[in-house]
């Protein structure tokens, strides 16, 4: 198997250790042993060493979100996810992928997202490309939450300040997630820089984009010129600078730390400052670093039930501490938790909070 | 079997589980086949395949358990039972194929009950999901045995498992008081409301340890406990362990710590060095104490004075905070012992009177027979009468023989022997990981006739051996 020396390092030292079982957020979800980094380790490790195959592992490999949880559990540092992704590469490349996943690979080719949707006509009203700004809102706000998308730039117009918005919206990210570093994610990456270089900033909204675009791209050595600042970040500038006026509230507020910006982008503070300024904050247990995953887009199409009980599972945590308003910083887990949430509790996102207490 | 028959139980299997909970792919095969004990983990490092169950099934609750259970038992198949995989001596193995019945959806948490203080859920809840769900309401399971984050509550159950402040707050035995149990004919029995009775032996009692030979746990009310006030550690340093055994004796006459851990000099010298900084040689104890704060100001001047008499250095509060901090740190890959190295844990508990000549003797026969071995040691459960010892021995790789089978027949060699000085000297075959198949051998030795009370239980409640052959002895 053609997968780097520090791929099977980790895998031969997380086959035999149980020790981050407990937060990922799949396991919980499906209660199968094979949904533990343990069990990826020791089934590729059994690969590695000829006594299996690769595409009896095929199936497994796409069952993790890639949310990071077992990496930041672990405290002698090996990152799971480095050998996901370049046993992904080699599935794809050994023709090995699950029919499922060359569905999705065939609508991207077809129609240039793996959900094969045309971008809502709600949005046409905002398309424009006479700011310096761009707003980079990504792939999944685009064709799984248009409404964040509005809300998003309805909330930049009240501070007065005009965006970019165009139907470009690929960062590589969906191609990356499906097929690792392949020639075709890196000439998506490529594309999409080139694309925003055009810009002086680019507002990243998907903290996913964000993390894809502040690592990898770095990694690949694609190079982005224009300043990148991610959504929440320039939300906070915002505030601070007094061009959105936000009151500040007695509602309170849970957030949803998302796993990108909690644990790629090392953020956990810019959503909970945002929360302090529009009301109050209520925390719920697994937060920040060790927060539950609660979405993941691309997962949703091709094991729907498994990642709706992942959000379900969510919302217990909120329940059992009386959270009744989740804030959620990515569009995946806007959407996963608006569909699955119990009466009584509802969740908006950081613009939605920020918009309802102008 | 043929494959006509093995599809008709296959499609039987689905019927009771759901097809979605039921597995032939090789993917689920072989993550069930390989579980803490260092013999699969090297079979499997060797590129061999360890015994693989042919049906997986995932079972959610009693009801689904028993229907399995009567399918196994019309067919006559073997039925192993699995939680976490997390444990070490090869009890979850399913070392004759068959049906491999995995708890882990068996995972609801029913109740919190904040009047009882106990948490009713599934068997196949992660320990540390009910530790958060005790948190959110403020309380907490005092089980905090390293498997914390990887085991289930059944796992533990079902293998007589053990925290590490166990000194105050018990063993798991200590801390159950009613479970639902699926028997080997499929019936759903559940055992008293509440233990600590006089309406004949205590069911609990029966199927804790039994290690899925007996019956399979599907629900446990759970004990929970109020927050201490105040939690403090105290690091000491003895001379020499007889000292510690004489201290911690006397203390243990007079108050519980919940942490009480010595560490042999040679464990001292390496794994506390390493992973809690001590540099200076002797036999480091680290002892936590808590409840409510004006008790524990008065437990930490008798603990200073008993100990200050036996002439334990007193190391302050900061390397036993490191240790609490880090107690998980230790079995992590790149701290914990690791293939290519060989080792295994054969604790072991007695009587003060006989528990340090245990010690000297397993580690005379260990280090004499197999010189190519170190043993070392830590002490960390306590009773008034008595404590454990968690002994280990340890390889290096290049000593290790590259045939698998060659490593085996010396790993076993190793477990008889340090076993076998364990029982003559007044020890028991295991303390808290279990039997499973690696000491099964040793249960005959170790009981003599005593051993048809449980192969009489066996028998009677599983005539046709359907759960977890070849473990335990039985």
């Amino acid at each position: 198997m053609n997968i780097t020396e520090k791929a099977k390092n980790i895998i031969d030292n997380c086959r035999f250790c149980w020790m981050c079982r407990h937060v990922c957020p799949i396991g919980n979800a499906t209660g199968q042993e094979r949904n533990t980094a343990r069990a990826r380790a020791l089934s590729a490790s059994l690969v590695v060493r000829g006594a299996s195959a690769l595409k009896e592992i095929a199936d497994n490999v796409y069952e993790c979100t890639l949310c990071g949880a077992c990496t930041n559990n672990c405290v002698t540092g090996w990152d799971p996810k480095v050998f996901i992704q370049e046993l992904k590469t080699e599935i794809v490349l050994n023709g090995e992928t699950p029919a499922y996943i060359t569905a999705l690979l065939e609508k991207y080719q077809k129609t240039g997202n793996v959900y094969g949707q045309e971008a809502c006509k709600c949005l046409d009203e905002l398309y424009n490309t006479d700011s310096e700004t761009l707003l980079f809102v990504g792939q999944n706000a685009l064709y799984k939450s248009p409404e964040s998308v509005k809300n998003a730039v309805a909330l930049l117009n009240k501070a007065g300040v005009k965006v970019s918005l165009t139907k470009e919206q690929d960062s590589g990210a969906a191609l990356w997630f499906l097929t690792g570093r392949t020639q075709e994610t890196q000439d998506a990456a490529k594309k999409c820089a080139a694309a925003m270089n055009k810009y002086k900033t680019v507002i990243v909204y998907d903290p996913a984009d964000l993390s894809l675009i502040r690592h990898e791209y770095k990694e690949w050595g694609i190079e982005i010129t224009a300043e990148t600042v991610g959504f929440n970040e320039y939300l906070l500038s915002l505030t601070e600078s007094g061009k959105i006026n936000v009151k500040k509230s007695e509602n309170e507020y849970t957030l949803q730390d998302n796993y990108a910006y909690a644990r790629e982008l090392d953020d956990c503070e810019t959503g909970r400052k945002l929360i302090e300024k529009a009301g109050v904050n209520k925390e719920m247990l697994l937060i920040g670093k060790e927060a539950n995953a609660a979405g993941q887009a691309i997962m949703a199409e091709y094991m729907p039930d498994v990642m709706t009980q992942v959000a379900k599972d969510r919302w217990k945590n909120a329940e059992n501490m009386g959270c009744r308003t989740l804030v959620t910083e990515s569009p995946a887990e806007y959407v996963a938790l608006k569909a699955t949430a119990p009466q009584g509790y509802r969740v908006i996102s950081v613009e939605e909070m920020l918009l309802e207490n102008l | 079997m043929n494959d006509f028959l093995f599809t008709q139980i296959l499609t039987e299997l689905e019927d009771a589980v759901g097809r979605e909970n039921c597995s032939v792919k090789e993917i689920d095969k072989v993550t069930h086949s390989v579980d803490y004990f260092w013999l699969s983990r090297m079979w499997a490092d060797r590129g061999r395949k360890m015994p693989q169950a042919d049906f997986i099934v995932s079972p959610k609750d009693a009801r689904e358990t028993s229907k399995v259970v009567k399918i196994a038992n019309y067919y006559k198949i073997p039925v192993t039972v699995w939680g976490g995989g997390g444990g070490t001596q090869g009890g979850a193995i399913p070392l004759c194929g068959g049906i491999l019945l995995d708890t882990k959806r068996m995972n609801e948490i029913y109740e919190v009950n904040t009047q009882s203080l106990y948490i009713e859920c599934g068997a196949g809840a992660i320990y540390k999901h009910i530790e958060w769900a005790a948190n959110e309401k403020g309380y907490a399971t005092m089980h905090y045995p390293s498997s914390l984050t990887c085991s289930t509550v059944g796992g533990f159950l079902a293998h007589r498992g053990i925290g590490v402040v166990s000194t105050k707050y018990g063993k798991i035995d200590d801390m159950v008081l009613q479970m639902e149990v699926v028997l080997p004919n499929g019936d759903i029995i559940n055992t008293s409301p509440a233990p600590k009775h006089a309406a004949g032996p205590d069911l609990n009692q029966i199927f804790i340890g039994s290690e899925g030979t007996l019956g399979i746990i599907t629900k446990a009310q759970i004990r929970i406990y109020e927050q201490p006030e105040a939690r403090r550690f105290r690091g000491f340093l003895f001379k020499d362990m007889s000292s510690a055994f004489q201290a911690s004796r006397e203390i243990l006459q007079k108050f519980k710590p919940s942490v009480m851990r010595l560490y042999d000099e040679a464990e001292t010298s390496t794994l506390i060095k390493k992973i809690v900084g001590v540099e200076k040689p002797g036999a480091f104890m680290n002892v936590a104490y808590e409840g409510v704060k004006e008790l524990v100001d008065v437990e930490e001047k008798i603990l200073l004075n008993t100990f200050n008499k036996y002439g334990a250095e007193d190391l302050g509060s900061e390397y036993g905070e490191k240790w609490w901090k880090e107690k998980i740190t230790f079995f992590y890959p790149g701290n914990m012992m690791d293939l290519p190295q060989m080792f295994g844990t054969m604790d072991t508990i007695a009587p003060y009177d006989k528990i340090e000549k245990i010690y000297w003797a397993m580690k005379k026969a260990v280090e004499t027979n197999f010189p190519q071995a170190r043993f070392i040691a830590h002490f960390s459960h306590w009773y008034e009468w008595g404590c454990m010892i968690y002994d280990r021995f340890i390889i290096d790789g290049k000593d290790v023989p590259k045939d698998p089978a060659e490593a085996m027949r010396l790993h076993n060699a190793i477990w008889t022997l340090g076993v076998r000085t364990a029982i003559a000297n007044g020890g028991v075959v295991n303390d808290h990981h279990g039997v499973g198949m690696k000491l099964g051998r040793l249960m005959k030795e170790q009981y003599g006739p005593a051993m048809q009370v449980f192969e009489g239980l066996k028998k009677s409640l599983d005539p046709n051996g359907i759960l977890n052959p070849f473990k335990l002895g039985l």
